[in-house]
C-alpha cells in the first residue's frame, strides 16, 4: 500500500511537470494547426539557460525564470515572424519538415557549442522529507507548484485580458477573427512567444532534476503530443489532467514491473500515443480537431 | 485551394525514362568487369541502398501523400527478422544459404508488420499519421531491447562475416533497379493514378469508387517489403545488429530528405536525391568538423521553404517555387 | 498489363543478358608492385603502413579524440625517439593513417575497406566504442588483417571465434572483480544492479553477477534501463526497499550523476555504490561535488598505479609525456590506445617480421608488463591477465583502492547514510 501511494504521489508530481511541457505544444498545435516538433529543444535550451546561469552567476534555477521567460518569449516572437508564419498556410507537410528542421540544427548547434557533455544544475537543497510515510522529493514538490502556478496564471491570461481572448478567437475560426480586425500574424507571433518561453522555462525548471545534453529533446516533444492527444488541443485543464495520467502510468509500470520496468515506462507512453490516435483519432476527450479540413 | 491538375506524360516520354534507366542498370553491371576496387563496389552498394530507401519512402510519403516518420520501422525489422533467423535457425547447409532464405522473409515479416500497423493507423490523417508512425517507430526499438531472448537485448545480435563486396554490389543493384521499375510502372499505372488521387483528395477519391483503404494499404506493405529487404541485407553486411544502429531517426530523415531534395512524388526524383545526398555527405559534410547535422537541418528548412517541389518538381513546373521561378526567369530571359 | 508484362520480359532479358556473361573478374585488390617494390627496396627508408579509423565527430569524437591523441603518443615516441621497429636489424618507420568514422558503422566499414584494400596498410588499429569494433573487426577478419583494439570490452567481441582480433583492455565481464572481491572482504552482504541496456553496461553487468556469486555476495535485484534515460528514481525507489548493501549501476557518464543525485534524493543508502563508468572522470567530481565521495567505480588504468615498462616508464612518466604532448591529462582511453599500439609494436619486434601469420603469432604468445598493466592475451584475442582497478572518490581525489599492488589508499566501508554527511 505504502509503495503504491508512493507511486500515486511520484507520478502526480511528475505529471504537473508533464502538464507545463506539453502545453506549448499544444496551445501552438491549437492556435495555428502547426506540429512544432522542435518542441523540446526549446525545452533544452531553456535548461541550458538555466545551466549557464546558475554556474557562472550562481543564480538559482527557479529565480533565473525571471530571465529566461522574456528572453525565450523575444526568441518564440522573432521566429515566428521570421519562420513559422511563412509556413502556416501552406500543407502540413512543410510545417513538420520545417521544425523538423530547426530541432536538428538547434540540437547541433547546441552540441556544437557546449559539446555533447552532460550539464548538471546541483541546487544545495536537492534532497527529500518525508511526510506521512511517504518520500517527497524537494525539487520535485518545488516544480510541481510551480508549474501549477503558472499554469493558472496562463488559464487566467486567455480567459480575461483582450490579447488572450484574441488569441482563443484566432483559435476557434482564423477567417471571422480576421473579419472582426484581429492582426492574426501578431497574435501568431505572440502566441508562440509565450509558448515557447513557457517550454523554455519548463526546462529551466527540470534542470536541477535531469542532466542536460543538447540531444534530450526528442523525447519530450514525443511525451507532449501524448500529453496533447490524451488531453486535447490548448486546453489547459486537459493537459495537466493528460500529464498526470502519463506521469502515473510511467511510475506505476516502472514501480511494478520488475527487471524491465524503466524501459517500459518509457514504452508506455508512446504506445498511449499510438492507441490513443488509432482507437479515438480526435483525442481522448475530443479535443482534437480535424487537420485534413484545413490541409491543402 | 484547388488541387494542381497534372496532365499525364505522354507515352513516348515515359518510356525514354525506363529505357534510360534499364541502361544504366546495364551499364552499372558491367561496370565491375573493368576491374575495380571492392571499396568501389562496397560504395556502389551503399548508393543502392540509399536509393532504394529513398524511392520505397516516396512510394508511400510522396505518392500516397501519407508522410511517414518511421519508416526506419520496417528497415529494422527486416535486419532483425535476418539476425534471429540467421543466428537462432541454422537454416540449411551453410550460413551463406540461410542468407538467401533469410532475405525474402525479412521484406515479408517487415510487409506483414506494415499490414498490421497500416490497418489502424492508415485510417489517421495528416500528421495524426506521421506521429502515430513515429510513435510505432520508438515502441518497435524498445520491445526489440526488451524481447532479449530472441533479439539479445541491447547487445544485439552477431552474424557471421562472410562479406561478398561483388555480391553485394549486385544484389542492390538488382533489387535497386526492380524497385525504380516498379515505382515507374506504379506511376503511370491505374493504380499510381488511383494513389495521386488519394493525396490530393481523399474524400473525393472515395466518391469516385476508389477503394481507398486497400490502395494505401498495398502502397504501404511494397514500400515496407523492399524497405525490410534492405534492411536485412543491412544487418548481413554490417555482421552486427543492435537497436541503436539498427532503429535510428537519421535513417528516416535521410529518406525524407532524399525524396525532398529530388522532388516528392515523382520518380527519378528521390534516386537523383539519393544520389546527391551521398556524395554531399562523403565528400562535403566529411570535412566540415562535426556541424554536418546541423548543415542537414538547415538545409532541410530551406528545401520546405525555397524548393518544396524538390530539383525535378522545380525543373517540370518552375512556377511553383521561387527558385524555379527564378530559373524561368533567366532562361526566358536568355531566350529574348 | 501490356505494360506489366513487356517490362517485366524486359528485365528478364536483361537479367538472361547478365548472367550469360562470364563472371565479372573478382574485385582488384591484389597488391600494388610499384608500391610493394618501393617498400621492399633495400635502400629506401623503410616504412610500416597501419591504419584505423577513429571517430574524430559524431558521438564519439571526445573519446575518439583520445583515442587519437593515445595513438599519437606511441607514433612520436616511436619515429622520434625509439629510432622506428626494429625487423632483422633494420629500422622501420611508422606511417600511421587515420580516417574519422563519424560515429557511423556504414562508414566505418567504408573506410576500413579503403584501409585494407587501397592504402594496403600491414595492420589496423581499433577503433573507439564496442559498436564501432564489431563492424570494423568483421572487416578485418575477412580480410585476414590484424586489427588490434582497446577501446572495445564488450564480450560479444569475443565471442565470434575471430582470429586477427586482439584487446589489451580487460573485457568488460571483469569490470567489477576487483572491488565485489574487496567489498566481500569488508563484509559485503548482499547486491542490487541496475544497467543500461546496451552492449558493453550488459557485458558488465553480467561479469558483476558472476563476480558476486563467486565472492558469495547474494543477489537481490537487477533493473536495466533504456539509454539516455531521463530518470532513475524508479529504480532506486525499487532497490531502497531491498536494503542492499552494495549498489551497481552503470552504463554512460551521465547514468553516473543520476544515480548520485537520485539515491541523495529519495534517500537510499547501500553501503557502497559502485558506479562503472563516471567516478574515475574527474568531472565527476566537478559535478556532483561532495555527494560523490565514497563512490566506487572500477577503471582500466589511472597515473598513480605503479606498473612500468621500459619504454614509456612507469604510468606517471607516461601521463607526464602525455601532458607535455596534448596539453591534458591522459584519461584510460588514452592510456589504452598507448598500449595498443605499443603491443602490436612489441609483437611486430618479436616476430621479427612484418608478415601477419608470424605477428599473430607473436601477440598470441606475448606475455609483457607496461606502464598500462600486463598483456597477455588468450585464444579468443581478450587481454585476460590484466585486472580491473578500483577506485574510490575521497576527499575530492579519485584514488586507487584495488587491485592490491596498484593501491594508494585504503578503501571506505562502509559509506554513511545521506543525512551523516
Amino acid at each position: 500500500m505504502d509503495q503504491f501511494l508512493q507511486a500515486l504521489v511520484s507520478g502526480l508530481l511528475l505529471g504537473g511537470f508533464y502538464a507545463v511541457m506539453a502545453l506549448g505544444l499544444s496551445v501552438i498545435w491549437g492556435v495555428m494547426g502547426v506540429i512544432n516538433l522542435a518542441h523540446g529543444e526549446f525545452l533544452m535550451i531553456g535548461a541550458y539557460m538555466a545551466w549557464g546561469l546558475f554556474r557562472f552567476f550562481g543564480l538559482d534555477p527557479f529565480a533565473s525564470l525571471l530571465l529566461i521567460l522574456p528572453l525565450m518569449f523575444l526568441v518564440g516572437y522573432l521566429l515566428q515572424i521570421i519562420l513559422i508564419n511563412r509556413i502556416v498556410e501552406r500543407p502540413y507537410l512543410m510545417a513538420l519538415l520545417v521544425t523538423f528542421g530547426v530541432s536538428i540544427a538547434l540540437a547541433n548547434t547546441f552540441k556544437i557549442l557546449f559539446t555533447s557533455d552532460p550539464r548538471n544544475v546541483p541546487v544545495v537543497y536537492n534532497g527529500s522529507m518525508q511526510l506521512v510515510g511517504i518520500t517527497f522529493p524537494i525539487v520535485k514538490t518545488i516544480i510541481f507548484f510551480v508549474a501549477l502556478l503558472s499554469m493558472i496564471c496562463l488559464q487566467i491570461f486567455l480567459q480575461r485580458s483582450r490579447l488572450g481572448k484574441s488569441i482563443r478567437a484566432t483559435a476557434q475560426n482564423k477567417n471571422a477573427a480576421r473579419i472582426v480586425g484581429v492582426d492574426i500574424n501578431r497574435v501568431y507571433a505572440i502566441t508562440a512567444g509565450l509558448c515557447i518561453a513557457l517550454t523554455a522555462a519548463a526546462g529551466a525548471m527540470i534542470s536541477p532534476t535531469q542532466a542536460i545534453f543538447p540531444f534530450m529533446g526528442p523525447p519530450f516533444t514525443l511525451k507532449a503530443f501524448t500529453i496533447t492527444a490524451l488531453g486535447g488541443l490548448g486546453r489547459i485543464p486537459g493537459a495537466l489532467l493528460g500529464g498526470i495520467i502519463l506521469g502515473i502510468t510511467e511510475i506505476l509500470v516502472s514501480t511494478y514491473v520488475q527487471g524491465i520496468g524503466t524501459n517500459l515506462g518509457i514504452v508506455t507512453s508512446f504506445a498511449l500515443l499510438v492507441l490513443i490516435l488509432v482507437l479515438r483519432p480526435q483525442g481522448l476527450l475530443g479535443g482534437l480537431r480535424p487537420l485534413d479540413a484545413e490541409a491543402e | 485551394m484547388i488541387a494542381k491538375v497534372r496532365r499525364l506524360p505522354r507515352f513516348f516520354g515515359a518510356w525514354v525514362g525506363l529505357t534510360l534507366w534499364l541502361l544504366l542498370m546495364l551499364l552499372l553491371a558491367l561496370y565491375p568487369y573493368t576491374g575495380v576496387s571492392s571499396l568501389t563496389l562496397f560504395v556502389g552498394s551503399q548508393v543502392f541502398v540509399l536509393v532504394t530507401l529513398a524511392s520505397n519512402w516516396n512510394l508511400i510519403g510522396g505518392l500516397t501523400g501519407y508522410v511517414d516518420f518511421g519508416h526506419a520501422v520496417f528497415f529494422g525489422i527486416g535486419a532483425y527478422v535476418m539476425g534471429i533467423l540467421v543466428t537462432h535457425l541454422p537454416l540449411l547447409i551453410s550460413p551463406e544459404w540461410s542468407f538467401w532464405q533469410a532475405l525474402p522473409i525479412s521484406g515479408v515479416a517487415a510487409a506483414v508488420f506494415a499490414l498490421l500497423i497500416g490497418l489502424p493507423t492508415l485510417r489517421l490523417k495528416g500528421p495524426y499519421f506521421s506521429i502515430a508512425m513515429l510513435g510505432t517507430f520508438v515502441v518497435t526499438r524498445e520491445i526489440v531491447r526488451v524481447l532479449r531472448p530472441l533479439t539479445g537485448g541491447g547487445s544485439g545480435l552477431s552474424l557471421p562475416p562472410i562479406l561478398n563486396r561483388l555480391g553485394d554490389y549486385y544484389l542492390m543493384l538488382g533489387v535497386m533497379g526492380l524497385v525504380v521499375a516498379i515505382i515507374w510502372w506504379i506511376h503511370r499505372s491505374e493504380f499510381g493514378q488511383s494513389l495521386i488521387a488519394i493525396r490530393e483528395d481523399e474524400i473525393g477519391a472515395e466518391m469516385r469508387g476508389i477503394n481507398t483503404t486497400l490502395h494505401k494499404i498495398v502502397a504501404f506493405m511494397i514500400a515496407a517489403f523492399f524497405t525490410g529487404i534492405v534492411g536485412g541485407f543491412w544487418a548481413w553486411q554490417n555482421t552486427v545488429i543492435d537497436p541503436d544502429v539498427v532503429f535510428i531517426e537519421a535513417r528516416t530523415v535521410e529518406m525524407v530528405m532524399m525524396s525532398m531534395l529530388g522532388g516528392l512524388g515523382t520518380v527519378w526524383g528521390p534516386p537523383l536525391g539519393a544520389v546527391i545526398i551521398y556524395f554531399l555527405q562523403d565528400v562535403v559534410w566529411g570535412n566540415l568538423f562535426g556541424v554536418h547535422l546541423l548543415v542537414l537541418g538547415v538545409l532541410l528548412v530551406l528545401l520546405a521553404l525555397f524548393l518544396p517541389e524538390g530539383i525535378l518538381g522545380a525543373l517540370e513546373d518552375r512556377s511553383s517555387t521561387s527558385i524555379g521561378r527564378l530559373l524561368g526567369r533567366v532562361t526566358s530571359r536568355g531566350r529574348n | 498489363m501490356r505494360q506489366i508484362i513487356l517490362l517485366f520480359s524486359l528485365l528478364l532479358v536483361a537479367s538472361l543478358v547478365l548472367t550469360a556473361c562470364p563472371g565479372p573478374p573478382a574485385p582488384v585488390d591484389a597488391p600494388d608492385t610499384a608500391a610493394d617494390s618501393a617498400r621492399t627496396d633495400a635502400d629506401a627508408e623503410k616504412i610500416i603502413y597501419i591504419g584505423g579509423a577513429v571517430s574524430e565527430t559524431g558521438k564519439y569524437a571526445r573519446e575518439g579524440q583520445d583515442t587519437r591523441q593515445g595513438y599519437g603518443v606511441w607514433l612520436d615516441w616511436v619515429n622520434n625517439e625509439y629510432g622506428g621497429i626494429k625487423i632483422a636489424n633494420h629500422r622501420y618507420k611508422v606511417e600511421l593513417v587515420m580516417y574519422d568514422d563519424e560515429g557511423d558503422p556504414d562508414t566505418t566499414a567504408r573506410l576500413v575497406e579503403r584501409l585494407i584494400n587501397e592504402d594496403r596498410v600491414d595492420f589496423l588499429l581499433g577503433p573507439y566504442s564496442s559498436t564501432l569494433t564489431q563492424s570494423a573487426s568483421a572487416i578485418a577478419e575477412k580480410y585476414g588483417k590484424i586489427m588490434i583494439e582497446g577501446n572495445g570490452a564488450a564480450e560479444t567481441l569475443f565471442e565470434r571465434g575471430f582470429q586477427n582480433l586482439f584487446a589489451v583492455l580487460t573485457p568488460a565481464g571483469n569490470y567489477t572483480q576487483s572491488a565485489l572481491q574487496m567489498l566481500a572482504a569488508k563484509g559485503a552482504k548482499t547486491v542490487v544492479i541496475a544497467y543500461e541496456d546496451t552492449a558493453f553496461p550488459t557485458s558488465v553487468a553480467e561479469g558483476a553477477q558472476r563476480w558476486a556469486a563467486e565472492y558469495g555476495l547474494e543477489l537481490l535485484g537487477v533493473e536495466t534501463y533504456p539509454k539516455d534515460v531521463a530518470d532513475v528514481s524508479g529504480i532506486i525507489s525499487k532497490f531502497k526497499r531491498l536494503e542492499a548493501d552494495v549498489f551497481i549501476g552503470g552504463g554512460h557518464f551521465n547514468d553516473a550523476v543520476l544515480f548520485i543525485r537520485a539515491a541523495k534524493e529519495l534517500d537510499f543508502n547501500p553501503k557502497a555504490m559502485v558506479i562503472t563508468v563516471g567516478p574515475s572522470n574527474p568531472k565527476l567530481v566537478a559535478e556532483v561535488g561532495v555527494d560523490a565521495e565514497y563512490i566506487i567505480g572500477p577503471t582500466q588504468w589511472e597515473a598513480s598505479m605503479n606498473y612500468a615498462d621500459e619504454y614509456f616508464g612507469s604510468a606517471s612518466d607516461y601521463a607526464a609525456r602525455y601532458r607535455e604532448m596534448w596539453d591534458e591529462s591522459p584519461t584510460y582511453q588514452a592510456a589504452e590506445s598507448t598500449a595498443t599500439a605499443l603491443a602490436l609494436h612489441l609483437a611486430i619486434e618479436e616476430a621479427n617480421s612484418l608478415d601477419t601469420d608470424a605477428v599473430r603469432e607473436a601477440l598470441r604468445n606475448l606475455d609483457v608488463v607496461t606502464f598500462y598493466g600486463p598483456i597477455d592475451f588468450d585464444e579468443t584475442g581478450k587481454n585476460a591477465s590484466k585486472p580491473m582497478g578500483a577506485i574510490q572518490i575521497q576527499g575530492g581525489e579519485i584514488l586507487v583502492v584495488a587491485p592490491g599492488n596498484a593501491a594508494v589508499a585504503d578503501l571506505l566501508y562502509p559509506a554513511p547514510a545521506w543525512k551523516d554527511r
